[in-house]
């Protein structure tokens, strides 16, 4: 079985966020909720400062631990490694939100975009959509990886710095960058083994 | 109607090629359009620019096809009095009573005077078309926009060296990459997804990327080095490592010089080149003959570029070493001390730059044995828009020139100055010029002759720049104190927004209030909008035939090898009530005036139609005929137009070498020393005497010039300098009404921001939050401050071109400062003299407002 994951390569990333437009526009996604964005970090101080740009979405762990704590299952794992939410069965009772080390999932009460005069005159059929009072995070765009198309985050990228494959096939493009630049999970201590990893 | 709305590509659920104009680049893209509506878009995998990629600001356009606030409907202003926050009270008219009006004062002045009228855009796919219009209704007010925005200094010096308008450099084989005032290569400036591909790639490789910058941009944050230079000083800096360069490390190629630049021309004590008294030509020293002979003697064997000579009882010296004796008067102590990078820093940049470029090295191309110079700079408009813009490019640009990185592969190179269609040329002097199909209006050089102004830009008394767009308020406001002949009375304006891109609002508004009749084309009501005594809708440019190639090659097309590629821009959806394209405008308001046949011989031109496929004057074109004819033009005239049901890219045929890295294969030299200012400083200094005005025009030099801004005179009560950048997100003010834009803008610390640094935030007991007011002597905006570490000491920075306040545009307004409000209507110590860039830079004090 394949073992989704997606490799991030900060060295290419310019910060310039498609990824983040690509997924709204891909999912809907409420006003102000982004299933992926770019962190900016200020490091060092002047002259010697910097600033990194780290996307972060949901790191789809082997060892999820806001599937362990949802009361109801609606946050599961699928068998290719996708975690999901069930959208039906989600009571934002926010227990994963409190639990994901990461930070990665947005509690949503109300699902709507709006123009300030209230107008919503735009509205692209998605593949899930997205409810209020639910808590949401990226789902990889499975519905696009069973078609056999990357997540839209990694189709957009024009510095190619987002590559999702199959960590588990050694051949995956995805799977030789982790090797080759060693790529690593964020908070290894948390023993969550994320399957989104990074190389710089 | 010349509309051709059932042209629009048939179907229910589809995707349809079109071009992004969400910025200038035309990346190919694919918009979805389901039963009717555009719903998505994505990059299009077989456009050779974009390649199936696409950044935040082209991705995110269905949205605004949307807006619930765009102009569907003609309107007409009923209140006569014009302000900002005056009501115009908008009335919705016909169509044809809006045309009729407009039609009418167009019919008025153009009899009275047709220089009357100002047509104003930023919309580069329809310069031809306005263009064309404009001369054939007679007027030379064309094209007041905030072009110089970006580069009337910068482009001048790629036009004089590289024979084209813009400049990248060549990714693939630099190590050594310098941008300088510029984010090429980080989804802003030209040609931004293939060169954010480059870029990316060597970055993986290994090269090396310094970026100089007052703010630690997203170039500076992927930089190597990143050198935090204080606004404006770039000029002083250059200067510091033109001397390190020649005068310490004593490295420059001398071959490079010899054979492919004016260096050897040699130069009297007067500044002037030594002519030939036959030919005229200028005289170099060939050394193996020990004599002077004309630059293209066909004996001449071994031209010195260095020391100095005798001829006919006068003492001259090669160019270059007039260059060098000059630049050995630099102090490269002081340099540093103005641009506030310490010396030891700009020397060890300099000698890494100069043995990047690896002199001497070559490389096997196709059979062909070129220079690999595998450094380069490219330079744009954070370096440029100063006071001293033009001196400090060609400084920066003589870096590239004296290791001979220009035009070859590794080094700098300009966009496309050699293509199908087009070539450089070369001047009596053997100096480089631009195709006329390139340069399309100006050439710098050689450049005008000086005259009093007659146009309101006042671009006669600016014979050598590319163009002086920002100085239109001068002309408009005050044209009897330039000895122009008549007073403007009409603007047609789309897409370009006056009172936000320019200078302090209230003064813009005085400006903008002398124009009797004002037809704005329009999506939305904003700031210039609200203006009009006409407004007309716009449709968007998803919604639009357009010019074909949608953008023009010098700019938009990857430099270097690969293939010639244009796309054409077709509409994906019907535009929404009354709106149509501002294009098809044009040509009804010609058909209206009886002058649409003189638009169409100029266009014939203009848009370099081949004879078989030349317009018509017998005959009505739509837009897309228009486009159609333009494609068969370039593809031959069994071209199927079908092809473009699939992809907006069509390929012509691979690059040559020669097209790909032109410079060893064309016949022309490039200037080192810029001879040909002398000439024109002469002239203006003659036209300004007639008019009795008195201009400092010491920046007409041939070697290059250090020029402070008016910003680095001492003024303690305001301490601090403003400036702006760039986001990836934004592309001037024309993103702003983007719901996903605005959310991703809100969600970044920066974007919206005021920012200075810590220490400048302790000195006044400031916070990040706080609320603050920056004021110049000339205006003030109030926003959020971010204390930070990424931004120059002596420095305030803000991003973009926001702070919107217009009613019709609600998502944008009140977010974000727009720098612009700082800035005075320009003044001679705010202009650069030779090129007509605006100074952007402006002293100003910070103070807490709020919480």
């Amino acid at each position: 079985m394949a073992r989704y994951g997606m490799v991030i390569d900060l060295k290419r990333c310019v910060g310039c966020n498609a990824c983040a437009a690509a997924c709204k526009s891909e999912h809907n996604t409420p006003a102000g909720v982004f299933q992926t964005k770019v962190l900016e970090k200020e490091m060092g101080r002047f002259p010697d400062a910097n600033r990194v740009f780290v996307p972060v979405l949901c790191n789809h762990c082997e060892r999820p631990v806001c599937a362990e704590v949802c009361p109801t299952g609606a946050t599961y794992k699928r068998a290719d490694g996708i975690v999901m939410i069930d959208y039906e069965k989600c009571i934002a009772c926010l227990a994963c939100i409190e639990h994901c080390p990461y930070r990665v999932r947005t509690l949503v009460r109300d699902r709507r975009t709006l123009y300030p005069d209230g107008r919503t005159p735009f509205e692209k059929p998605v593949h899930q959509k997205i409810r209020d009072n639910v808590v949401t995070k990226c789902d990889f765009c499975y519905h696009r990886v069973e078609q056999g198309r990357p997540p839209a985050c990694c189709e957009v990228c024009p510095t190619s710095a987002r590559v999702f494959g199959d960590l588990s096939d050694a051949a995956s493009k995805a799977a030789r960058l982790a090797r080759e630049y060693a790529g690593w999970p964020m908070m290894p201590e948390q023993e969550t083994r994320p399957c989104v990893l990074y190389i710089g | 109607m010349l509309a051709d709305r059932e042209k629009i590509l048939p179907g229910d659920d589809v995707w349809i090629p079109t071009v992004c104009a969400g910025c200038y680049n035309c990346c190919g893209i694919l918009a979805h359009r389901v039963r009717g509506r555009i719903v998505e878009i994505k990059g299009d995998p077989e456009a050779a620019n974009s390649r199936g990629y696409i950044c935040a600001k082209g991705l995110v356009r269905a949205l605004d096809v949307h807006h619930p606030y765009r102009v569907t409907r003609p309107l007409k202003r009923t209140n006569p009095e014009k302000g900002i926050g005056v009501d115009p009270g908008w009335k919705e008219i016909s169509w044809d009573e809006a045309m009729d009006l407009v039609g009418r004062e167009l019919e008025r002045i153009r009899a009275e005077d047709p220089r009357k009228l100002i047509l104003s855009h930023f919309d580069i796919a329809g310069y031809r078309l306005s263009g064309a219009f404009g001369r054939a209704f007679g007027t030379v007010n064309m094209h007041w926009n905030r072009a110089d925005y970006c580069g009337s200094a910068s482009h001048p010096a790629w036009l004089i060296t590289n024979g084209t308008l813009n400049s990248e450099v060549d990714f693939e084989r630099c190590r050594y990459v310098v941008l300088w005032g510029t984010q090429l290569g980080h989804m802003v400036n030209t040609i931004s997804l293939t060169a954010a591909a480059g870029l990316a790639e060597g970055r993986r490789r290994g090269h090396k990327l310094v970026v100089v910058d007052p703010f630690c941009s997203h170039a500076a944050s992927k930089a190597d080095e990143w050198l935090p230079i204080k606004p404006g000083t770039d000029g002083a800096l250059a200067l510091a490592m033109l001397h390190v360069m020649v005068c310490e490390l004593g490295v420059y190629d001398v071959s490079f010089l010899k054979h492919q630049t004016n260096g050897p021309y040699l130069v009297r004590s007067d500044g002037r080149y030594l002519r030939d008294g036959a030919t005229g030509k200028p005289l170099v020293w060939d050394l193996k003959d020990g004599c002077a002979k004309p630059f293209s003697d066909a004996t001449l064997a071994d031209p010195a570029i260095e020391g100095k000579f005798s001829v006919a009882g006068a003492t001259v010296r090669p160019a270059f070493q007039v260059l060098k004796d000059y630049l050995a008067t630099i102090r490269p102590e002081e340099m540093a001390r103005i641009c506030t990078i310490p010396l030891e820093r700009i020397r060890r940049i300099t000698r890494e730059f100069c043995t990047a470029a690896s002199i001497g090295s070559t490389i096997q191309i196709d059979g062909h044995t070129l220079p690999l110079r595998p450094a380069g700079i490219d330079f744009k408009r954070g370096m440029a828009a100063h006071r001293g813009g033009w001196n400090s490019c060609f400084a920066i640009h003589m870096l590239n020139l004296l290791v001979g990185a220009v035009d070859v592969p590794g080094g700098q190179r300009g966009v496309n100055p050699v293509g199908p269609y087009w070539s450089a040329g070369v001047s009596e002097d053997g100096l480089i010029i631009p195709s006329d199909f390139i340069a399309k209006y100006n050439k710098p050089y050689p450049g005008r002759t000086a005259a009093p102004p007659q146009t309101l830009d006042l671009q006669e008394l600016f014979p050598a720049a590319l163009f002086t767009r920002g100085l239109y308020p001068l002309g408009i406001d005050e044209p009897e104190k330039y000895g122009i002949p008549y007073r403007p009375e009409m603007m047609i304006h789309c897409r370009t927004n006056h009172m936000m891109n320019s200078h302090d609002p209230a003064a813009m508004a005085e400006t903008l209030k002398k124009l009797k009749f004002q037809l704005s084309i329009s999506l939305f009501i904003d700031e210039t909008t609200e203006f009009a005594d006409v407004v007309l809708p716009d449709a968007h440019d998803l919604e639009r035939w357009d010019m074909f190639p949608a953008n023009d090659p010098y700019a938009f097309i990857a430099p270097g090898p690969g293939q010639w590629y244009f796309l054409l821009r077709q509409p994906v959806a019907e535009p929404p009530g009354d709106a149509a394209p501002w294009t098809q405008i044009y040509l009804e308001l010609a058909e209206r005036l009886g002058i649409l046949e003189t638009v169409y011989r100029l266009g014939n031109a203009m848009w370099n139609l081949s004879e078989d496929c030349k317009l018509d004057p017998k005959r009505k074109y739509t837009m897309r005929e228009i486009a159609e004819l333009q494609v068969r033009s370039i593809f031959g005239t069994d071209f199927d137009m079908g092809r473009f049901a699939r992809s907006s890219c069509a390929v012509l045929r691979p690059k040559t070498v020669q097209e790909a890295f032109p410079r060893m294969f064309l016949p022309s030299r490039v200037p080192i020393y810029l001879e040909y200012l002398l000439g024109h400083k002469q002239d203006v200094q003659k036209v300004l005497e007639q008019l009795g005005m008195q201009w400092d025009l010491s920046c007409y030099s041939p070697v290059p010039l250090w020029i402070p801004c008016a910003a680095h005179a001492d003024d303690p009560e305001y301490d601090l300098i403003a400036t702006n950048n760039k986001v990836p997100t934004h592309q001037f003010s024309t993103t702003t009404e983007n719901l996903w834009i605005d959310e991703i803008a809100q969600a970044n610390p920066y974007t919206y921001s005021v920012m200075i640094h810590t220490s400048a935030a302790q000195r006044r007991g400031l916070k990040s939050g706080d609320l603050v007011r920056v004021e110049s002597r000339y205006g003030s905006y109030t926003g959020r401050l971010q204390v930070t570490e990424l931004v120059h000491p002596e420095c305030v920075l803000s991003s973009g071109t926001f702070g919107h306040w217009a009613k019709g545009l609600p998502i944008s307004a009140g977010k974000g400062v727009n720098h612009n409000a700082l800035l005075p209507k320009p003044t001679l110590d705010r202009i650069d003299i030779l090129s007509g860039q605006i100074d952007m830079c402006v002293r100003v004090k910070v103070s807490k407002v709020g919480e």
